[in-house]
């Protein structure tokens, strides 16, 4: 097969001497170290911010972001470049060594014989050793003649590998998931329906209800019970809860909290006319036409004023419930508190004549926040891969002994290298170590 | 709405004075260990038997809270703290286990920040108005029911362990490399002992770090509806990450030894207690309960 060659290939590409030099700057540690000590810094300093919204567009800001996504460059660019260099450690590492090389080696040993005796038998002996301690043994024979080849931890190697990765694919799943997703609030009581656009569903709640727990003082768990339609086909139903999310096709309706949603009815005592109003915390309910109205502040279950007068709810039991708000004026003046008692008319001489206005009933009201998130699969893959990249990398310590017999002065020389615990190296030759004289006085 | 269980006066009783005797217990180790460094090396073994014995007496103490509880004693400041300063103890006497009775040096430095860190839970409050460290037992909240919630608190807790005993040993070695030809500093492992024992408690700690970020992010997930916030604490959490990575980066690939690495283990301990002290009472979030 013949292919056409293009002007400059893409390794010709990359070896060219300043873009290599740009490479090598931009996968480098010194990079990486100024990139995460800056990320610290910032996000120090952003968090002794005053106000929340301020520190929040800190991350959002575009220089924030810059500077992670240069990090990420830096780290797929380092990752990359160390994948050729790190197998070929971990895999195919040099099983002989001479005599001079283990005496330059960071931990050694030379264990001198009682009596002279043949190789073979002291390097089994010393192999046997090794393997005891539960390294992967063998003698090889090579130009230095045999070899005691020991090691351990192989994976070590491919710990930080396996981490980085993961931290880049964590850094994917989360862009690929703000690329494609959405959030909104929305809430209501039972029968009502929410509309979600960006998903192309709707959300009927079908029934809410409220289980108080033994200490009814502790804030009450809230169910509510919805059914998910997409064009009038039903995909999804179930019951949402806190910590139980209802969750279908990478979509998650989320209960955020709850709210009390009151019934009150307006009758104008003069004319007889009637109306009723469904009000939520916070609701203004115009008393006339002159702009007189009601702005409703808090529902209280289980209403009490303590010694101050001020109002509470004694707990979440539904046994005097209360709607309480302030009157205003068309300037916006307060003129009084207003107390709705369940079915208690409290009546107001308004411009329009006299107003009754009761309480008649009040329901539980979810609110919901509604998610899509396509990124959870490869966020969760990525810190799967993560956090067992670090388990390697600091529960498995890769370590390697080479160990030579020199016959004329009946010793054994070993020598070790560690790929990160240099302690553990010497505490693992001091056993070896051991267990050839033991064995040896056998 | 007080929101507070009610518990037994017998088992109020039982979990308050078991907490007392172990901190007083922990107290005269943390003597017996200083006393060690300072040349009494007959009493290594003595500090050790009585931190051992408070480290019983503060497990029965758990136990006790987790029964007067009805859960597990991981949310609020005071039971954060106890596991916390248990977790410390626990890798600590790990670590006497594995040196076999050869040296009780790092002893003398890691009961003192226990002390500190208990002193924090019960002194503080009295001294600093804005500490507020309340002993009430109460129920969980629905939004921490969940079982995320002991695997995040279980990762923070070892992970701060870790980082306290790396710090530890960060300011062992700062003492025997400034004061070398001290008796007391004679006393101290070697340098490079020391800087390989902040290694390995800082990449353990890094670990449970990264367990603790990803679990918590799991769990807001769940909860909240979003699994990154930027509130404060889940900053905080990511600058102590941060530090910790820099320093194990600087030390494994630029082959960074001594001073330096020293000095990024110590910013990486106060980025931690800020982590756990600061962002509870000089900044505010939605994490206010932890
Ligand atoms: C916060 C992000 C990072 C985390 C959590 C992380 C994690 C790790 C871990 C756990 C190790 C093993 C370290 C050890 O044994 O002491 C490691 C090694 C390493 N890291 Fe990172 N890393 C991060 C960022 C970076 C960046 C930005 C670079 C880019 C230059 C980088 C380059 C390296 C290199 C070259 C090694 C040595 C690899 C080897 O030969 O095994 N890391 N990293």
């Amino acid at each position: 097969m013949h292919k056409e060659k293009p002007e400059l290939s893409f390794k010709e590409l990359f070896t060219a001497k300043p873009v290599r030099q740009i490479l090598k700057f931009l996968s480098s540690m010194q990079l990486g170290i100024i990139l995460l000590l800056l990320l610290a810094v910032i996000s120090v300093l952003a968090t002794l911010r005053e106000h929340n919204t301020a520190i929040q567009s800190i991350y959002r800001s575009w220089w924030y972001l810059g500077i992670m996504a240069f990090t990420a460059l830096n780290l797929l660019l380092c990752t990359v470049r160390r994948v050729k260099p790190l197998t070929r450690q971990a895999l195919y590492p040099q099983k002989e060594q001479s005599a001079e090389a283990i005496a330059r080696m960071p931990v050694k040993e030379k264990v001198v014989l009682a009596e002279n005796l043949p190789a073979e038998k002291v390097l089994a002996l010393v192999a046997d050793a090794f393997h005891r301690s539960g390294l992967k043994t063998e003698i090889t024979t090579g130009t230095h003649g045999k070899t005691v080849f020991a090691q351990k931890g192989v994976l070590g190697f491919f710990g930080s590998l396996l981490s980085h990765t993961g931290l880049l694919i964590i850094l994917v799943g989360a862009m690929y998931g703000a690329l494609t997703g959405f959030e909104l609030q929305g809430g209501g009581i039972a029968g009502d329906r929410i509309s979600v656009p960006d998903g192309n569903f709707a959300v009927r709640i079908m029934d809410v209800w409220m289980e108080y727990e033994e200490d009814p003082t502790v804030r009450p768990r809230v169910y509510s019970d919805v059914s998910v339609t997409e064009g009038g086909r039903e995909i999804a139903d179930g019951v949402i809860a806190i910590n139980q999310p209802l969750r279908f096709a990478g979509n998650t309706i989320y209960h955020t909290t709850f709210r009390y949603v009151s019934d009150v009815i307006m009758h104008n005592v003069s004319t007889g006319e009637t109306s009723m109003h469904r009000v939520w915390d916070r609701d203004h309910l115009g008393l006339d036409s002159k702009g007189l109205h009601i702005h409703f502040l808090a529902f209280f279950p289980n209403f009490a004023t303590n010694e101050e007068g001020v109002p509470y709810s004694k707990n979440y039991l539904p046994e005097n419930p209360v709607l309480a708000g302030i009157v205003y004026d068309e300037k916006e003046k307060p003129q009084s508190h207003v107390y709705l008692y369940l079915n208690d008319p409290v009546t107001f001489s308004t411009a329009d004549g006299e107003i009754e206005v009761t309480l008649t009933g009040f329901q539980n009201a979810v609110v919901y926040t509604i998610t899509r998130n396509l990124g959870r699969p490869i966020l969760v893959t990525g810190a799967l891969m993560f956090v067992l990249g670090l388990y390697l990398s600091f529960f498995l310590h890769p370590r390697r002994f080479w160990a030579l017999y020199d016959q004329e002065q009946a010793a054994v020389l070993i020598g070790g290298r560690s790929y990160r615990s240099r302690l553990m190296l010497e505490q693992e030759l001091e056993q070896v170590v051991k267990e050839i004289t033991r064995r040896e006085d056998e | 709405m007080t929101g507070y269980l009610e518990v037994s006066p017998l088992g109020l009783a039982v979990e308050n004075i078991l907490f007392t005797i172990a901190a007083v217990a922990y107290l005269l180790s943390t003597a017996g260990y200083l006393f060690y460094i300072f040349g009494k090396k007959k009493l290594g073994p003595w500090a050790s038997y009585l931190l051992r014995f408070s480290f019983l007496l503060h497990t029965a103490f758990l136990v006790t809270r987790t029964i007067n509880a009805g859960r597990i004693p991981l949310v609020g400041h005071f039971e954060f703290g106890n596991v916390f300063i248990w977790a410390c103890v626990l890798f600590y006497l790990w670590l006497e286990w594995r040196l076999q009775g050869r040296d009780y040096s790092v002893g003398a430095f890691l009961t003192p920040l226990v002390v500190l860190y208990l002193a924090y839970l019960t002194v503080a409050p009295h001294l600093i108005t804005k500490i507020n460290i309340s002993r009430a037992h109460k129920p969980l909240q629905p939004v921490l029911q969940s079982n995320w919630l002991q695997i995040h608190v279980s990762a923070s807790v070892l992970g701060y362990a870790c980082f306290t005993l790396a710090f530890a040993v960060a300011i062992m070695w700062l003492l025997k490399t400034w004061l070398h030809n001290k008796a007391f500093a004679r006393n101290l492992p070697e340098p490079l002992i020391l800087e390989e024992y902040m290694y390995r408690a800082s990449g353990i700690g890094f670990l449970f770090q990264s367990i603790m970020i990803i679990t918590g992010a799991i769990w807001a997930d769940t909860s909240w509806g979003r699994y990154w916030g930027w509130d404060p604490k889940e900053v905080w959490a990511l600058i102590t990450w941060f530090v910790f990575a820099v320093y194990l980066h600087a030390r494994f690939t630029r082959g960074w030894r001594g001073m330096r690495t020293v000095m990024l283990v110590i910013v990486g301990w106060v980025a931690m207690v800020f982590t756990w002290v600061g962002v509870a009472w000089l900044l505010t979030g939605i994490h206010s309960f932890g």
